[in-house]
């Protein structure tokens, strides 16, 4: 069995209708190792057996009266089956048809004449035809198995050996690098490609037998169709488009590549004769497909682990650079901040100013440290079971400081019922209500109040903050949550970036919450925090159980 | 309120550590100075400072475990000076056994107020012989272990009890979730200590005068909860 890929390449070239198995037969059956010869030249072959046929009649007829009419069949029985052995069986059928007539001919009374009017000697002769067609017949089935027997056996180790080639290679790259290789030769195609393709990012490098090709080539239209529909696509000698891969005459031919995610790229034959596709070749072109397919894919999952990892290694620098850009600028405010207060304390208003100012420039780093972490997705959110009275209660002592000329806060809890219980990450979900509580009083003019509160909406904790503040026009009213977003009467040097509402807003969606603005009947603003609920009784119980 | 005999600053910045001093001047008679942990822990050892303010950005050694190694010397109240907004730090340092952090930059007056309360807090408590006392009108008997507001008893369920105990034993010192969940539960397997915010808000419910506005029970975001022990 031949296990080296020249075999292999000989044997599934571009014509593999020849037996290969005669020429064995031919070479193993002592004077008919011409037959080698003539393996490539069928005409020889037939002149040969032709002569031979003639070389045999002519001798028997020289002795013609010293043998036996079993003698001649037999003879031309064995140079039928000869030919149809080597030459198939056409040459088979001709020869036993020229026999027939041969022996009618000669060697049968009366002699010279096609006309025979003995039972016997008709009974012989359609006994030889029959025989000889019969056993052509079998001959050639025979051979047509072995063929196949002989090309799956092929399949298997060409397909054995891609595996192995695609399994020992180290870099995922260099694994399609080998598989193209071994598609190539193994068809027998002149060149062999494969285009690596994601629906959302487009085409990567091509990939040819020579390596991975720098991204300087665009693939053709027709590599884009198969890949974008999923389909062949076939390009023929004389340029006509298809859709079969079996199609006549293909020079060109655009397979795309499935695994389980979709279409991972095209694989790309061409070949200056028309590729011929038997059933057998078919069956192992979807094999070689799938395979380049998983190629392509563990490439592609390869290169998006790596991806990963390199951005999480940025991500641990950012908040390594993070962390110490903070220090580094809040240890010397940290001074400048003590010691004005310290003065200031002691009646010096410049040191008053300059503790003001420490604590503008604080909140500015603050923000700008929010900024950078809100462009990185730096924040995290780590959701645990919260009760809202809990943070109700954190928030509205948090906002403590911001209350004056009468300003509260009122709360609207319902402390009959059942606590209300969610999960989500307490510190963001504080950041938020805070925010939002800040930006209500600084609207509230002083003696009026700020509602806090909070109900259970279906899946929903539902957190409200409302004021009696000049609200929001409603062309400005999904602009607030841009960042950098700030109200057209604002003075320009607040203190605050306007980061407020669009921080507030990415640590409710980072917790699988939401935050919208609604106005006020009768006059205000209404802020809705959503943040994911939790049946406590029943989690409860679950606990109990287990 | 008496001065407190010794603070010990422990920074490696001299500014700071002057800031510091200048605050607490009218809370302690003397003040000693480090400018690296391995220099606090022994200045710690040889004076026995009745407070340490510590910060964490030690050239020498993480912050966290200069105070690991304090506690383990010392048993005065340790106030830590921290430049990140991180509550997983906070709790680390709570856990490591610091009682209080301010996050830098810091008003000198709240620093002032945190080191009196600590102060406070070291010399009355008496771990021997628990008495009564009264949080924002609430009366708490550790003996009987009766609890009452406006003479008409409480009715507590066990762990809201030990929750409540454990926070006031703590006298004001906050407590990590860890903390109180060991307190609480003693490390038994399978409770649910997701639920002791829950166990939190009932108690508050029947604690505090205004359960959506707490007094008694204090929650540090992300980090615990403390009783507001006022004595």
């Amino acid at each position: 069995m031949p296990t080296s890929s020249a075999d292999v390449t000989t044997t599934l070239s571009t014509n593999p209708a020849r037996p290969s198995l005669g020429s064995r037969l031919a070479s193993r059956f002592g004077p008919l190792a011409l037959a080698r010869l003539y393996r490539s030249r069928p005409v020889l072959g037939w002149v040969v057996w032709l002569a031979i046929l003639a070389a045999a009649t002519v001798a028997m007829y020289s002795v013609q009266s010293r043998i036996d009419q079993a003698h001649v069949v037999l003879l031309y029985l064995l140079i039928v089956l000869g030919a149809s052995a080597s030459g198939g069986r056409a040459l088979g059928f001709t020869l036993a048809f020229v026999s027939f007539l041969l022996i009618d001919y000669f060697f049968q009374q009366p002699y010279y004449d096609f006309f025979n009017d003995k039972p016997l000697d008709l009974f012989v002769l359609v006994t030889f035809l029959t025989t000889a067609i019969v056993s052509t017949q079998l001959l050639a089935h025979a051979q047509a198995q072995a063929r196949e027997a002989r090309t799956r056996a092929i399949e298997v180790t060409s397909l054995s050996r891609l595996a192995s080639e695609t399994l020992n290679a180290g870099r995922a790259e260099d694994a399609l690098v080998k598989m193209v290789d071994v598609i190539q030769s193994t068809l027998g195609v002149t060149s062999c490609a494969i285009w690596p393709w994601m629906p959302d990012r487009g085409f990567g490098e091509c990939i040819t037998r020579g390596g991975i090709e720098p991204k300087r080539r665009e693939p053709d239209s027709l590599v884009h169709r198969a890949a974008e529909r999923g389909e062949p696509l076939t390009l023929s000698v004389d340029g006509a488009l298809g859709n079969e891969r079996t199609a006549p005459g293909t020079r060109e031919l655009f397979l795309p590549l499935g695994a389980k995610s979709g279409v991972v790229g095209v694989l790309v034959l061409s070949d200056e004769k028309p590729i011929v596709f038997d059933p057998p070749k078919q069956r192992f072109l979807a094999a070689l497909t799938y395979y380049a397919a998983l190629g392509v894919e563990r490439a592609r999952l390869v290169r998006e682990a790596e991806h990963a990892a390199a951005l999480r290694e940025a991500d641990r620098m950012k908040d390594n650079l993070l962390a110490s850009v903070s220090h580094d600028l809040r240890t010397p405010l940290t001074t400048i901040k003590a010691l004005a207060q310290t003065e200031a304390l002691r009646g010096d208003t410049a040191a008053a100013a300059i503790e003001e100012q420490a604590d503008r420039l604080t909140r500015l780093v603050a923000d700008l440290l929010d900024l950078s972490r809100m462009k990185g997705d730096a924040f995290h959110a780590a959701p645990d079971i919260n009760t809202a009275e809990d943070l109700i209660g954190a928030a509205q002592r948090q906002a403590q400081g911001l209350l004056g000329d009468g300003r509260t806060i009122r709360t609207v809890v319902d402390l009959e019922s059942p606590a209300l219980v969610g999960r989500f990450d307490f510190t963001h979900a504080l950041r938020i209500v805070g925010n939002l509580l800040e930006n209500a009083l600084r609207y509230t003019p002083p003696g009026g109040s700020v509602e806090l509160g909070v109900r259970r909406d279906g899946d929903a904790l539902v957190f409200t903050v409302a004021d009696r503040g000049p609200g929001i026009p409603g062309a400005e009213s999904d602009r607030i949550f841009q960042p950098f977003y700030r109200h057209a009467d604002t003075a320009p040097d607040v203190g605050r970036a306007g980061l407020g509402l669009s921080i507030a807003r990415r640590l409710a969606e980072i917790q699988q919450g939401s935050l919208t603005y609604e106005p006020r009947p009768g006059g205000g603003s209404v802020f809705v925090l959503k943040l994911p609920a939790v049946d406590i009784e029943e989690a409860e119980e679950q606990a109990a159980a287990s | 309120m008496d001065k407190a005999a010794s603070i010990l600053i422990i920074d490696d910045e001299q500014q700071i550590r002057s800031a510091v001093r200048n605050a607490l001047r009218e809370v302690a008679d003397r003040i000693g100075e480090a400018a690296t942990g391995a220099e606090g822990l022994n200045v710690a050892v040889a004076e026995r400072p009745e407070l340490v303010v510590l910060d964490l950005g030690l050239p020498d050694s993480a912050g966290v475990d200069v105070c690991r190694e304090l506690r383990r010397v010392l048993a005065s109240p340790i106030i830590v000076l921290s430049a990140r907004h991180s509550e997983d730090e906070k709790v680390s340092l709570l856990n490591a056994g610091a009682d209080d952090y301010v996050t830098k930059p810091f008003s000198v007056l709240e620093l002032a107020a945190r080191v009196r309360a600590q102060l406070r807090r070291a010399r009355t408590a008496s771990p021997a012989s628990p008495s009564p006392m009264t949080i924002h009108g609430l009366s708490i008997d550790p003996v009987t272990r009766r609890v009452d507001r406006d003479g008409r008893q409480i009715h507590l369920t066990p762990i809201e009890w030990q929750i409540l105990h454990t926070l006031v034993s703590a006298g004001g010192r906050t407590l990590t979730h860890q903390q109180i969940f060991d307190a609480v539960w003693s490390r038994q397997f399978g409770s649910p200590q997701q639920y002791l915010r829950v166990h939190i808000t009932n108690l508050r419910r029947k604690i505090e005068s205004d359960p959506a506005s707490p007094r008694i029970v204090i929650t540090e975001p992300g980090v615990g909860y403390r009783a507001d022990v006022v004595r």
